[in-house]
């Protein structure tokens, strides 16, 4: 039996309904193998990303030495651990000394990520997986500038003497402890007891970084959580990478979508090459139960062929899936700083259950219900399906939800698009049939390529509703996709200009603003405006103090937990954006996401200890704030008179150039009071992150459209024979070429004008909503998308359309009316 | 000497619900033909003698009265038994030859064999084709063969399954008359040397009278001439 129906197959191969199918399936299977694949590549790179930023998998931050029993335990879990001892210490070469962040870390240092280091000052770097040996110590280039040493030379940190053997470019792990403000150096912990630089009650921070499975980290994360004491921290590479994580997020988020898009669109061309495939094998069916096929061989053959149409299509499709990956990452390699990682093996199943559930929702219904035709037919061929197809597409309906439900692991977004789709199905309908109906009765005879385009249009009125509700479909997916991408690049690239700062003053005084504004001038350096800058505490909420609230410190809020850099501001700084209340109140204006995590909404009051002075004020406004725009930003803003007595700092950020760098810092030598804080690695590092996932979505997007176009192509094939029936009649029937083209041109036209603008404005509906309920992002109009809209309607799909139409037009109708 | 009993119905009813209600094609039937007679049904259109035709080869399912071929009752079997008999002992042959367009000519006609996983399928179809004069054009698909010799293969393929009864529905119906003369001619000889029983409609009153019964079907009944 599997001989026959293998034969069978075979054979049906060769009439191309087969082939129909089978490129259906691995178009399915390929791109959401394809995407999937790739997410998880870029989803691998942002892991390595944020570990860079932590340069563990997990990491315990305290105040005091980190108990030995940890280290035990973390040992017995066969976790891999590195240690950090970060503190501020006067660093000196000759007559020349530097406040400085030094940290000394063990020789396992970095777990994760890499050092950049370089031989020349404010080079780019190179990678650098081991930290400085004994006797070594890495200096960044500004504090070398500072001490005005080379490498090669010596420098004393205590009462040892270490020789400087790189320049510090990148330190992994360090950019979260971004408010030390001091230039930084590295240095081997062995070193550490000789210089005699920790005494008791010295500010030091200990770090215990750790990496290993899942599973072991998890255990140890259980095990060390409960001893953690007041001043000890576990964290995450998740909380850290906080940064660019709205950014992957948003990706993620649009990838997804794609991947959505895609399944629909198999789904579709999975449905259109099984009708056609039923379509043409009814009579073959009951032709063959005539010649004593009885139900259940059909059955076996049926599933016989099935099985290894599945099989053929999963792996061809999976190994096109592959590629494709691979090429996109190829093509985005030249763009990345590092080569993204492998995709996991493991990833495939997504693209295997997408073919079967595609295959199993359209293919599957519609071959039982070719095994049910009654052998009556043969004898009445008009009277063939009884038509139960509501059902059968609600059947493939579930089946495409399900599967956007797995593949996005949520219902919002596949209910979104479901909901669209079942819009758009409706308004085509209405509008399809009223126009083809208008049509029609503007033009009534057979004399113009209108007129018969026309009455085509309106004589098949089901099929034509179906078709224009496929190309609406896909262009209006298509569409989506293009608004979606459009907005998020735009937004992120207003969010990060390249000139974006790079560089943070602290500790400005006064009266040293005006000479710094001269020589940032004189550099044509970028600055935003001076904030003041007041430290301050929060003590009480509503009047209850916060130890009574959080006894020990347990739970307790990020804003509570230290001391605060308060400022005030006559208007909301670049970033901000006033979500409630009145900013010019005189009360607090505080940031959203401190004020949820601390439970504060407006007319809270909070109390500060500013300086030794208690003030309370009300919470009068809510503002967000945009954290990557790299602007200074604050959690508390106070009204001015509260600030007023108080010495303020300043501070501002800055866009320094490369070239500018060592100029700069020569002149604020000047002022050796004031804090320098380059956060450029940071920053360039979210701008690679940004343009990799611009580039990503590029590609992706590009993907996604030509497989529509591989859709739309099928579905003009799908009904292109009763047209070419029709055009060989009028050919018969005397018609010229250029009439019968003409309507051909007429109706393609008018499906591909209408499609195009209900899909535009589904389009438009359709990133309204994503926009605001999954991107989180302002919505906007897209004028773009209808200009598309109709453009690619009506030009691909007349294209289209007449190309494969071609057949009509040249070969002698006698040919055509043998073939059908 | 006394001939085996192909096909005895009686009282054969069949009504089907179109939507303008309830309709009965054929109103009570009974009739009986031996094995190797040759019968022709002759009728106007839309008279019911496809159903007839549809209902005697197990086709579809009468509403009443009774069906009994070579001794099976077909209301008593299901679509897999009356599969299985169809198989067994019918052919068909019709107006519009329903070859398989994916299929070359041999590989229609060897599909009755493999379907029941005959070892000697080609050989077999191989002679067939020989027989109706189409060894030249054995590896042509449908459409690249004229309805005759469209019908031609057809026959072919009804023979293949060494079925007991033969059915045609108008199997000259589309063919031209020198043509339908060649079919005409290759289906009697296929059915003398076969001793099969053939029952067939037919609009073509010459035709009619060749065969060894005749009838007319008006209006569901059915009349012997
Ligand atoms: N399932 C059905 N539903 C509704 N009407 C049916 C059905 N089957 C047959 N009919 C009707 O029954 C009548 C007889 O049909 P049948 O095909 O048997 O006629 P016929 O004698 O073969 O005609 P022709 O010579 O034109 O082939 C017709 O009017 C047909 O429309
Ligand atoms: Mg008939």
């Amino acid at each position: 039996m599997v001989n026959f129906a293998f034969k069978l197959m075979l054979r049906d191969l060769r009439s191309g309904d087969i082939l129909m199918l089978l490129m259906a399936l691995i178009i399915s299977v390929s791109t959401v193998t394809t995407i999937s694949l790739f997410i998880d590549r870029l989803q691998l790179s942002f892991e390595q990303e944020s570990a860079n930023l932590l340069a563990a998998d997990r990491l315990i931050r305290s105040d005091e030495a980190i108990p030995k029993n940890w280290q035990f335990k973390a040992r017995e879990l066969s976790l891999k651990q590195a240690r950090r001892t970060s503190f501020g210490t006067m660093i000196f070469s000759g007559d020349a000394l530097q406040l400085s962040q030094l940290s000394a870390v063990t020789d396992s240092y970095p777990l994760k990520g890499a050092y950049l280091v370089d031989d020349t000052l404010f080079a780019r770097g190179q990678p650098s997986k081991q930290p400085p040996k004994k006797g070594e110590v890495w200096l960044s280039s500004r504090l070398a500038s500072l001490l005005n040493v080379r490498i090669g030379e010596k420098v004393e940190v205590g009462e040892l003497q270490l020789t400087v053997a790189k320049y510090l470019v990148r330190d992994p792990g360090s950019s979260s402890s971004a408010f030390a403000i001091s230039p930084r150096a590295v240095m081997n912990i062995r070193d550490l007891p000789s210089t005699k630089v920790i005494i008791p009650g010295s500010r030091v921070r200990y770090s215990l970084l750790l990496a290993g499975e899942p599973v072991d980290l998890e255990n140890f994360e259980s095990w060390v959580v409960p001893e953690l004491k007041e001043g000890q921290r576990w964290r995450t590479p998740v909380e850290k990478g906080e940064r660019i994580g709205d950014t992957i997020v948003k990706a993620e988020s649009f990838l997804l979508l794609a991947g959505i898009l895609a399944v629909v669109m198999s789904g579709i061309a999975m449905a259109l090459a099984s009708t056609r495939f039923v379509k043409r094998h009814l009579v073959q069916v009951a032709v063959l139960k005539t010649l004593g096929a009885t139900p259940k061989v059909l059955i076996k053959v049926f599933s016989i062929q099935f099985v290894i149409l599945f099989f053929t299509g999963a792996l061809l499709g999976l190994a096109v899936g592959w590629g494709g990956q691979g090429v996109i990452s190829s093509l985005l390699s030249g763009l990345m700083s590092t080569s993204l990682p492998e995709p996991s093996v493991g990833r495939l199943w997504l693209g295997t259950i997408t073919g079967l559930v595609s295959m199993v929702a359209f293919c599957l219904p519609m071959m039982l219900r070719l095994i049910k035709i009654s052998p009556m037919s043969v004898l009445h061929p008009s009277r063939k399906l009884e038509k139960n197809s509501l059902a059968l597409y609600s059947m493939g309906f579930i089946g495409i939800y399900g599967l956007m439900c797995i593949y996005t692991k949520g219902f919002l977004l596949p209910s979104i698009m479901t909901l669209a789709m079942l819009a758009i199905g409706i308004l085509v309908s209405i509008v399809g049939w009223m126009v083809f109906k208008l049509g029609r009765s503007l033009t009534s005879g057979a004399t113009s390529g209108w007129q018969i385009g026309f009455a085509s249009l309106y004589r098949r009125l089901l099929p034509n509703l179906f078709q224009l509700l496929v190309f609406t479909l896909i262009i209006m997916l298509g569409l989506v996709l293009v608004g979606v991408k459009s907005s998020i690049v735009t937004e992120w690239q207003e969010q990060l200009p390249v000139d974006a700062p790079n560089h943070y003053l602290f500790n400005v005084q006064k009266d040293q603003i005006e000479q710094i504004n001269a020589s940032t001038e004189n550099l044509r350096v970028l600055r935003s405006d001076w904030y003041p800058m007041v430290r301050g505490r929060v003590i009480s909420v509503n009047g209850k103090s916060i130890q009574t609230l959080y006894p020990e410190g347990k739970g307790e809020p990020e804003l509570y937990e230290r001391e605060l850099n308060l400022t005030w501001s006559h208007s909301l700084g670049k970033g901000n954006k006033l979500l409630s209340g009145d900013f010019s109140a005189d009360g607090l204006s505080i940031e959203q996401r401190v004020a949820k995590a601390a439970n504060l909404s407006l007319g809270d009051t909070l109390t500060l200890n500013i300086g030794g002075n208690i003030v309370s004020l009300p919470i009068t406004s809510v503002r967000s704030v945009d954290w990557s725009s790299m602007q200074p930003n604050f959690y508390l803003i106070l009204p001015k008179r509260v600030l007023d007595g108080y010495s303020a700092n300043f501070v501002s950020s800055l866009f320094i150039s490369n070239e500018n760098a060592q100029p700069f810092y020569k002149s604020m030598s000047q002022h050796p009071t004031v804090s320098i804080l380059n956060v450029g690695d940071i920053l360039k590092q979210i701008q690679t992150v940004i343009e990799q996932l611009s580039e990503a979505i590029q590609l992706v997007l590009l993907c996604i459209l030509i497989a529509g176009a591989l859709v739309l192509i099928a579905s003009v094939r799908a009904t292109l024979e009763e047209r070419l029936e029709e055009g060989a009649l009028l050919r018969v029937l005397g018609a010229k070429k250029a009439l019968v083209q003409q309507s051909l041109v007429v109706e393609f036209g008018a499906l591909g004008l209408f499609s195009g603008l209900i899909a535009a404005a589904g389009a438009e509906a359709c990133v309204y909503a994503l926009q605001v309920f999954i991107f989180k992002s302002q919505a906007s109009w897209h004028p773009l998308l209808w200009a598309l809209g109709p453009l690619i309607g009506i030009s691909i799909i007349t294209a289209i359309g007449l190309f494969a139409s071609r057949i009509v037009l040249k070969v002698p109708p006698m040919h055509l009316l043998r073939d059908f | 000497m006394a001939k085996r009993t192909a096909i005895k119905v009686s009282n054969l009813t069949h009504t089907v619900t179109a939507n303008t209600g309830d309709l009965t094609i054929l109103k009570g039937i009974n009739l009986e033909i031996k094995e190797g007679e040759s019968v022709a049904i002759v009728g106007s259109s839309g008279s019911g003698k496809s159903t007839l035709l549809g209902l005697l080869a197990g086709l579809d399912v009468n509403t009443s009265g009774e069906i009994v071929l070579y001794g099976q009752a077909f209301s008593s079997l299901d679509e897999e038994k009356r599969a299985i008999i169809r198989g067994e002992y019918v052919g068909f042959i019709f107006q519009s030859f329903h070859l398989l367009p994916s299929l070359q000519a041999i590989e229609n006609v060897m599909l009755p064999a493999e379907l029941k996983g005959d070892e000697g399928a080609r050989k077999k179809a191989e002679q067939l084709l020989d027989k109706v004069g189409l060894s030249h054009r054995l590896t042509h698909y449908p459409n690249q063969l004229s309805g005759g010799e469209q019908q031609r293969v057809a026959i072919a393929r009804a023979f293949a399954s060494s079925p007991k009864i033969l059915f045609a529905d108008e199997p000259t119906g589309n063919l031209d008359e020198a043509n339908g003369k060649i079919i005409i001619k290759q289906l009697f000889e296929l059915n003398k040397s076969q001793g099969t029983t053939l029952i067939m409609v037919t609009h073509d009153n010459e035709l009619a009278k060749k065969c060894d019964r005749h009838m007319v079907m008006s209006e569901g009944s059915l009349v012997e001439k």
